[in-house]
């Protein structure tokens, strides 16, 4: 029932993304043309603003710091120790990367109302999908440049630790790069869902609401699996809204390679691909959402 | 007045805030109608919570009007052209706190779709005109308030608009920065830019504007130029050095004279046939005529004036 309830509902939302475009093509289609620079100039100026928040690049020092701190635990044989650097690496940028959307996110659009630099923005030449756009394609290239610079930490932690223990016998360090960089990736494209998500909700509610159905949705979209298995055994009513959960949160642990990758267990590109293109899907109903909220809200 | 004539019109606009606490709901703008036409420096003034703000607001399409309409330049603000031709100064200069000038301005800049070249020339023209060249790298947040708000008109400009509005723009301004801010504005002025400002000091209001719109509880409760406000002078003014006592109380006395205080004859314009009279028997009585004058009442008297029959 669940997975044709899913389909139905991906179907329901790929056409409503064709209505919408359908509808107000005639509204968008001259405008397109000075769209796109505005989407790009909001979004250089929030990663710009990203750069500059003292808090971001204390935190990233800190994360740094742990991935590079387990190189240290010199009590684990290198099998193990690669296991807890690949698992701990990845956790690490994950716990990270999904505090950081939250925090970038849910503060972005609440905080440019609440300070009233949306004033100056909105009287200008600028619609406010292109705003809510800009936003967004600015939290996509802070995410994507902290993931970056982490999986390259990350990485860099392995091959340095690769090369300290290839000469002792009976070692067998095996970093396993292609799959840590492949999980690394997967984890940027799940915060890109949950970006979406909570800007969504941001247009419409307080920060202080917004910050909390983040983390009610991160954890659910984490549980997706176990949210199935309590629908099947559920009746009447809450299985019906346990469905409902299912389908309309977005399935974040989908994007979650960590533990195949550390347990080097083989990796399915595919599903890992179905994946991208099933959020690239629900992303693009959500932020079409966002932008239709964001326009009749009263800043 | 032709519609051709002015550039922003508004008719019957109201808004209404609802709120579950007040489903009734609470009227910010009740029933406005007004026009600013080409080339003039409107200027609406009001009490605070009397709906200026949220007359702006709408006008920019920042929030929405529960009845009415606006147009400007004949067309609603949704149309981007028109939000290509217009500059807002928002009260109490809210721009990216961690951004110096030149940054702030080539971003706005940005948004009109200019060139890098062009940009960087709009930076060093608006940066000169505000008078901001020597601190064009200080974050917004280390500016004084002054600063802060000719940047924020500096990013009003960058598009060289036809229409500006402004709101309050002398707000929090020492008096040094305010004299500096009206001086930018009779500048904007003279270049023939037509401005709509809110403001709550009518000083500078009497200053740069030719209309004036008094707002109250929402409402338009008087409109026109200052002389249209004012009115004409209802009496006359007299000063006198030297008119003491016995002969002050003489001349209190002499037909057309309303009253004598602190060296002031006031007589009513009405009486203007006895001022002759009165001038020669002060003369006479050892009075020294310094001047006479028939003012006009000040704005601040038409808006106590205006706003006081209203609250009636």
């Amino acid at each position: 029932m669940s997975a044709a309830l899913g389909k139905l509902l991906f179907i329901i939302g790929l056409a409503i993304v064709a209505a919408v475009v359908a509808i107000t093509r005639k509204a968008w289609a001259p405008a397109a043309g000075h769209a796109l620079p505005s989407i790009w100039r909001i979004a250089k100026i929030t990663v710009a603003e990203a750069r500059r928040r003292r808090v971001i690049q204390a935190v990233m020092v800190l994360v740094v710091m742990i991935i590079v701190s387990m190189n240290f635990f010199s009590y684990l044989s290198p099998h193990e120790q690669s296991r807890m650097l690949i698992s701990g690496g990845l956790a690490s940028i994950t716990v990270f990367g999904i505090l950081l959307s939250i925090f970038v996110a849910a503060f972005m659009i609440p905080q440019e109302i609440e300070n009233r630099t949306v004033y100056a923005i909105l009287s200008k030449p600028v619609r406010r999908f292109e705003f809510v756009m800009g936003k967004y394609l600015g939290a996509l290239i802070i995410l994507g440049a902290i993931i970056g610079i982490l999986t390259v930490v990350l990485v860099g932690v392995l091959v340095f630790q690769d090369r300290l223990v290839q000469d002792l016998p009976d070692s067998k360090f095996d970093p396993n790069l292609g799959p840590v960089v492949f999980a690394a990736i997967m984890s940027y494209f799940a915060l890109a869902v949950l970006t979406a998500l909570i800007i969504l909700i941001s247009t419409v509610a307080s920060t202080t609401m917004t910050v909390l159905s983040a983390f009610i949705i991160w954890a659910v979209g984490s549980l997706q699996s176990q949210i199935y298995e309590l629908a099947e055994n559920a009746a009447g009513a809450t299985k019906l809204l346990l469905f409902i959960i299912y389908n309309v949160v977005p399935k974040l642990e989908n994007f979650d390679f960590r533990h195949q990758v550390s347990n080097m267990m083989p990796v399915s590109v595919i599903s890992g691909w179905h994946a991208v293109i099933h959020g690239i899907g629900y992303t693009l109903v959500v932020l079409i959402l966002a932008a239709i909220f964001f326009n009749d809200r009263q800043v | 007045m032709s519609n051709e004539e002015a550039v922003l019109q508004v008719e019957g606009l109201t808004k209404i805030y609802r709120s579950l606490f007040t489903p009734a709901g609470v009227k910010a703008v009740d029933d406005l109608n007004l026009s600013v036409r080409r080339g003039e420096t409107y200027s609406i003034v009001g009490p605070n919570g009397s709906g200026k703000t949220t007359t702006l607001k709408i006008l920019l399409g920042l929030i929405f009007p529960t009845g009415g309409t606006t147009s400007i330049f004949g067309k609603g603000i949704s149309d981007l052209s028109v939000r290509a031709r217009i500059g807002f100064l928002p009260e109490d200069a809210y721009l990216y706190d961690c951004f110096n000038g030149e940054e702030l301005l080539d971003f706005y800049a940005g948004l009109f779709g200019f060139s890098s070249r062009r940009r960087a020339e709009l930076v060093e023209e608006l940066l000169s005109l505000v008078g901001m060249q020597a601190n064009r790298r200080v974050p917004f947040r280390e500016c004084s308030k002054g600063m802060r708000q000719r940047l924020a008109l500096a990013q009003a400009l960058v598009n060289d608009p036809e229409l500006l509005i402004l709101d309050e723009p002398t707000s929090g301004l020492d008096p040094a920065g305010r004299h500096q801010m009206t001086r930018l504005i009779l500048e904007l002025k003279r270049r023939g830019k037509t401005i709509l400002l809110c403001s709550h000091f009518l000083a500078e209001v009497e200053e740069v504007c030719d209309r004036v719109g008094i707002m109250y509880r929402g409402r338009l409760v008087a409109e026109g130029t200052l002389a249209e406000l004012a009115g004409e002078p209802t009496e006359i003014l007299i000063t006198v050095t030297g008119l003491e006592g016995a002969a002050a109380e003489k001349v209190g006395g002499q037909a057309g004279v309303m009253e004598v205080r602190d060296g002031v004859v006031r007589m009513s314009k009405a009486d203007e046939g006895q001022l002759w009279a009165v001038l020669e028997f002060i003369h006479r009585a050892g009075g020294v005529i310094v001047e006479v004058t028939r003012p006009r009442p000040t704005l601040q008297d038409v808006f106590v004036r205006a706003i006081g029959e209203e609250a009636k």
